[in-house]
């Protein structure tokens, strides 16, 4: 019994300090790289729309912070896809919908990441009112490049 | 009152004569600093903080532990849990120890499996015979070390199956993998034969995609997904553990689910 009661806390120390990524990996894009030619270097993958809404959104942190949840999917008036996402607020209350080109997220698992904006410009963003977009069908199908965790 | 244990008869004092060079040499004080340690550290079995090595010892040590117990537990016919088609995540989650952008997709057409170690018929494999084999579906939970997870539908050859194919010893005690991005895993024989492991080679209906191992990955109900490597080029049957290149960092080598 005393072997054990050794035993257990330093097993829990084993554990507890292993942590297999060591860089983050939402990395925004190099400088001078567009959206789309660094969405084409994350290994862009075919996803339903309908998979995409009510994921979590997260910044490419170690903490990964949450940044709010996706709400709709949308063509604006130039042809680019966008995610809108209920940004900010605390539990769900008080956030605002925001709309991020579909090419500076990424998708981590069941999560998507927002990489290509600081929380700053995030702050500045206009509130998204849905004019002069379509929403896009729940079963279209889109492609959203990878990252791999960013702890 | 007499000790019980006291000798009948006590030993020749002149015994300690021949070993009294030995006897000086024992420092007194590193005694009592290992004796603090001890008992102020209790959590590390008595090594002392001031040298990682011996923590560091310490802690492989207790891993190994670990591990030994997790094979003694593991019960080669129970099935881990499978889950319905609707709650597959398509597209799987990427992960590795680089970024996404670093991944060099393998090129199926002029990749082969080698064989190597314990095994009778060591002409490597091309795509298509693999493809050719019987397949299996397992729609099965991958569990990261890190404390995420997701459930996915993973198809291709059970490795049993496999094995078998290729004339492996089966009694041998390991199976190791050498990858394309150079990452190398080992598991335990039992592990390797469990009915749910699969040489995988789809992803829900598709073939498996570049970030996810294509054109094969291990994919195994009963370890930890460090444990699954992907774009497998080289398996190797051996009695002496093969490179696996999580184990020398400290994680547990069993990584049992």
């Amino acid at each position: 019994m005393m072997r054990l009661a050794i035993f257990l806390p330093a097993l829990l120390l084993n554990t507890s300090a292993l942590a297999q990524s060591h860089t983050p990996g939402g990395m925004p894009p190099p400088s001078g790289m567009s959206l789309a030619q660094s969405t084409a270097m994350r290994f862009p993958q075919r996803v339903r729309v309908g998979s995409l809404l009510h994921r979590l959104v997260i910044r490419p942190v170690e903490s990964q912070t949450v940044l709010g949840r996706v709400v709709q999917v949308v063509r604006d008036g130039d042809g680019t896809i966008e995610l809108v996402v209920a940004y900010g607020g605390f539990l769900g209350i008080g956030s605002r919908p925001i709309a991020v080109p579909i090419d500076a997220t990424v998708l981590l698992g069941t999560v998507m990441e927002i990489v290509a904006y600081t929380p700053e410009q995030l702050r500045h963003l206009p509130t998204f009112t849905g004019a002069g977009t379509t929403p896009l069908p729940a079963d279209t199908v889109l492609r959203v490049g990878l990252a791999k965790p960013s702890h | 009152m007499r000790s019980p244990f006291r000798p009948a008869a006590p030993p020749d004092p002149a015994i300690l004569d021949d070993h009294r060079r030995l006897i000086r040499s024992l420092q007194r004080r590193r005694l009592i600093q290992g004796g603090l340690s001890l008992g102020a550290l209790t959590m590390l079995t008595g090594c002392d903080v001031r040298r990682p090595a011996s923590v560091q010892a310490a802690l492989l040590a207790i891993r190994d532990l670990n591990d030994s117990l997790q094979a003694l537990l593991f019960d080669p016919n129970k099935l881990a849990p499978t889950y319905p088609a609707s709650m597959v995540l398509n597209p799987p989650r990427f992960n590795a120890y680089y970024d996404v952008m670093k991944v060099k997709p393998v090129d199926g057409a002029k990749w082969r499996l080698e064989l190597s170690g314990l095994i009778g018929d060591k002409r490597p494999w091309t795509v298509e015979q693999i493809e050719a084999l019987p397949q299996r579906t397992e729609i099965i939970k991958h569990v990261c070390v890190e404390g995420w997870d997701y459930i996915g539908q993973w198809s291709g050859v059970p490795f049993r199956a496999f094995l078998e194919r290729v004339g492996a010893d089966l009694s041998a005690r390991y199976v190791g993998f050498h990858c394309a991005d150079g990452y190398t895993s080992s598991i335990d024989m039992a592990s390797a034969l469990h009915p749910q492991t699969l040489l995988a080679t789809r992803y829900g209906d598709d073939v498996l995609g570049d970030p996810f191992g294509y054109p094969l990955r291990l994919r195994m109900s009963t370890k930890l997904g460090y444990k699954n490597p992907k774009w497998v080029t080289a398996i190797e049957v051996n009695n002496v553990r093969p490179d696996d290149m999580w184990d020398k960092p400290g994680y547990s080598w069993f990584a049992g689910l």
